[in-house]
């Protein structure tokens, strides 16, 4: 790294309604298929309503797998049972994207191998460099259509996966599954992958409520702020960070532990909800809380906005859709809400140097 | 009030700072620093490898256990460099040997609430 120069980072800020015909929420949070923490903030809210509460504590379940040979992944009855009938998404466990090999299952049925040299070429298999891997490139990148498989298991390509992931490079690992599905029993994953050590998890919530908060003043038309009269939607990004890391909003300039303050004009809320859910949370669930916390303002509250931020695995090998995604120094691709109250969003997306533009 | 238009714009690098979330192990068990200590040593090892002017480099301490020795840094972008090697090369407190662990490092304060890296399943 030069002296004087941190990597690129980018950050896509876009305002909009949830009214709007070519609102593009839905389709963003769907795309952005491995979700690690889901985080929202309610201002002028001591208690979050039941409903909330009820749809945080039945975000869903989440699995995880021992040594999942790649070879169940790619079996008509696998993809029959699974892919075909919901969303399945899986996501290799402890493997770090910048130096180990990863696996991940896309809801839309892709199988997406993120190999080291040695391994890819014990594959057989056809790929491409990975875009970070620098000069020399050390990182290969298989995608495998799953769906495009089953349709014709006498293809020769279809043989060639099966013959790579049973006999010439019988890759495992320990795996991170969702699945969301209507109708089919839960029941269904314990059994099929009962030969692997499933089991179930359930997210992690913590709610917490604080007092005499500063929060900053926002004017939903403006994403870059009004000067004196309303933050911008970077001041607002930074703010949510420093409230959900618990760091003083309230320090004087001249202060010898830290400087930093809640960005101006703000104004001081007498207490707001913090709910913050850890898992492999499915972006189907949140696009539910997201729904929810837009009906937060069908009756009138103090609040004039709240605020929904969702961060992705930093080790998936993608971001949206199937942009690759690389770790580089911080492996963040993360996205954040701010619902006002008549129903007018910013959706801030950011990721750091080893990723494209969000969509 | 009426629906607001759309409207996209995209940052390339907006972030004027950095953050770190740092971990500070002692050899040795059992020492305590406060922050006003923790931050001195910040100082003192930005100065041990960039002399006066890198002491003066503006750190913020924006939380800090001292239970664990942690906390989450923030610093200028420009200064990020320094900062980083400063605590990577910084190994010993009063005679006592020590290391930084770097945790995390993001331009976004946001992505430190959450580490999936630390994620255990029960």
């Amino acid at each position: 790294m030069e002296l004087r120069e941190a990597p690129r980072h980018l950050m896509v800020c876009e305002k909009s309604n949830f009214g709007h015909e070519k609102s593009r929420h839905k389709h963003l949070v769907e795309t952005h298929y491995h979700n690690y923490r889901v985080s929202f903030l309610v201002p002028e809210c001591g208690m979050l309503s039941k409903e909330l509460k009820n749809l945080v504590m039945e975000i869903g379940p989440y699995y995880s797998v021992k040594n999942l040979p790649l070879h169940e992944l790619v079996t008509h009855e696998f993809i029959h049972t699974f892919v075909k009938k919901g969303s399945f998404s899986a996501l290799t466990y402890n493997t770090s994207i910048d130096e180990d090999n990863t696996a991940a299952l896309l809801p839309n049925g892709k199988l997406i191998l993120s190999l080291n040299k040695d391994t890819y070429e014990e594959t057989g298999l056809q790929g491409h460099p990975s875009r970070y891997s620098g000069r020399k490139t050390m990182k290969f990148i298989v995608s495998i259509d799953l769906v495009d498989l089953s349709a014709n298991l006498d293809s020769k390509k279809y043989e060639r996966v099966s013959w790579s992931f049973k006999e010439k490079n019988p890759l495992k690992f320990d795996f991170l599954l969702a699945w969301h599905h209507t109708g089919a029993e839960e029941s269904t994953m314990m059994s099929y992958f009962s030969k692997y050590q499933i089991q179930e998890h359930q997210p992690k919530v913590s709610l917490s409520t604080v007092r005499e908060l500063q929060c900053p003043v926002l004017q939903s038309s403006s994403l870059a702020g009004e000067p004196e009269e309303a933050c911008s939607a970077l001041e607002l990004f930074d703010w949510l960070g420093a409230v959900f890391c618990h760091a003083d909003l309230d320090n004087q300039p001249y202060n010898f532990i830290s400087t930093y303050r809640c960005p101006q004009p703000s104004t001081v809320v007498a207490q707001a909800c913090l709910c913050t859910v850890t898992g492999f949370i499915l972006p189907e669930k949140i696009n539910v809380l997201l729904e929810q916390l837009c009906h937060y303002f069908d009756e009138p509250k103090l609040a004039p906005w709240l605020t929904l931020s969702v961060q992705g695995f930093a080790d998936s090998p993608v971001s949206w859709r199937e942009n690759e995604h690389g770790f580089q120094k911080g492996g963040e691709h993360l996205y954040n809400f701010v619902i006002f109250s008549n129903q007018d969003y910013w959706l801030q997306m950011a990721v750091g140097a080893n990723d494209d533009c969000p969509p | 009030m009426p629906a607001t238009a759309y409207k996209r714009v995209v940052y390339r690098s907006p972030s004027e700072h950095h953050y770190l979330k740092v971990c500070l192990e002692f050899q040795e068990h059992g020492i305590g620093l406060n922050t006003a200590q923790f931050k001195q040593l910040l100082v003192s090892a930005l100065k041990d490898l960039f002399g006066e002017v890198g002491a003066a480099l503006p750190v913020d301490i924006l939380t800090y256990e001292e239970k664990t020795l942690s906390a989450i840094l923030r610093v200028c972008s420009s200064g990020l460099a320094k900062l980083w090697s400063s605590l990577t090369l910084f190994g010993a407190y009063k005679n006592k040997k020590c290391a930084f662990r770097v945790i995390q490092v993001s331009p976004f304060l946001l992505a430190l609430s959450g580490n999936s890296r630390e994620q255990v399943l029960d």
